[in-house]
């Protein structure tokens, strides 16, 4: 396994290095919201999970040792079990059925802030382990190794799951075109 | 498409690609063959420059255009300083914590020592006899003068 490049900026955080914690709040803060904001589909929550995983970064920095999982993966999956947290909370589950297949051709044309928002309702419309693959993989973008890692499956589900929930995300994204 | 173009040719190290494996790759991640599977990457652009292979990945490019434009807005400085200050109050209850604990591990040799110190004194020190005691009331210097059991016994 290759070394992992934030192990030693964790060694200082928890040695309690003030420095230390800036860099790594600096360095990590971003990905965590961002990949919050795409799960949850609200930023003020997002926010919060991402108070509550650097809560348990500076609770765990000292005891943290290097398993099977970088310390990148470790809190992304932090992260993520805190938004699924609150999307059991809000009883927003989808069922995880394939939907049709369709002709990405039949996508509406690209109108950068409409789209923004039709792809954020989208992701909000797939089932929650599709939509994860598909922020780890497309806009966290991480390897499928290290995705599959923090998933904790194998890089073939990985692959399924990115395949159906791409599916997904084009029936919903035509189906919305199609409405307008 | 012919059927010789639908297997380009990976490179040396590397397997050819089908058409097949090609598409399924593209459905999973997407147009971009940086996202790809680092061990197939090169094998994919082999395959991507057939006319095949240009198709599929236009595909794939469309719903690859849409997500591009959902962006994140970067955090705000509100929620960095709430995240620092929130770790330098951590920091600083487990410096008090480490301190405590550091007092206690102190108070606690030191009780172990006293312990030990004085199961020490009891042990190497003799006993000491007291300078008197207190006789039974039966007994003298000569031994025990209360009345003899046989004499009891034979009186009765």
């Amino acid at each position: 396994m290759s070394a992992d490049p934030d192990e030693e900026l964790v060694r200082r955080v928890g040695a309690g290095d003030p420095a230390a914690v800036q860099t790594l709040v600096a360095r990590k803060l971003p990905r965590i919201l961002a990949l919050a904001v795409r799960m949850l589909g609200d930023a003020t929550e997002a926010e919060d999970v991402a108070q509550e995983t650097f809560l348990r970064i500076w609770r765990h920095a000292l005891s943290w040792r290097r398993g099977n999982a970088r310390f990148d993966s470790w809190i992304h999956r932090v992260t993520l079990n805190l938004c699924y947290d609150r999307l059991r909370r809000r009883r927003q589950w989808v069922t995880d059925d394939l939907p049709e297949m369709v002709d990405p051709s039949t996508l509406p044309d690209a109108h950068p802030q409409e789209d923004a928002l039709r792809v954020e309702q989208a992701l909000q419309g797939i089932a929650p382990r599709q939509r994860e693959a598909i922020i780890l993989v497309y806009y966290q973008e991480m390897s499928n190794i290290e995705a599959a890692a923090t998933l904790q499956i194998s890089v073939d589900a990985l692959e399924s799951l990115l395949s159906r929930g791409r599916r997904s995300l084009q029936t919903i994204l035509a189906r919305d075109g199609a409405d307008e | 498409m012919g059927k010789g173009k639908t297997m380009a040719e990976g490179s040396r190290n590397e397997p050819a690609m089908d058409a097949k494996r090609f598409a399924a790759l593209a459905a999973a991640y997407g147009g971009d063959l940086r996202r790809w599977p680092e061990a197939e990457r090169m094998a994919g652009a082999v395959f991507a420059a057939s006319e095949a292979g240009q198709a599929i990945l236009r595909h794939a490019g469309t719903l690859d255009g849409l997500l591009d434009s959902y962006r994140v807005e970067a955090p705000g400085k509100i929620l960095h300083g709430a995240i620092l200050q929130a770790a330098g109050r951590h920091l600083v209850q487990r410096r008090r914590q480490r301190f405590w604990w550091l007092g206690l591990g102190l108070a606690g040799i030191g009780l172990a020592g006293a312990v030990a110190g004085l199961a020490l004194v009891s042990i190497v020190t003799p006993e000491v006899q007291p300078d008197h005691y207190v006789l039974d009331a039966n007994a003298t210097a000569f031994g025990d003068a209360g009345p003899d059991r046989d004499t009891i016994e034979e009186d009765l």
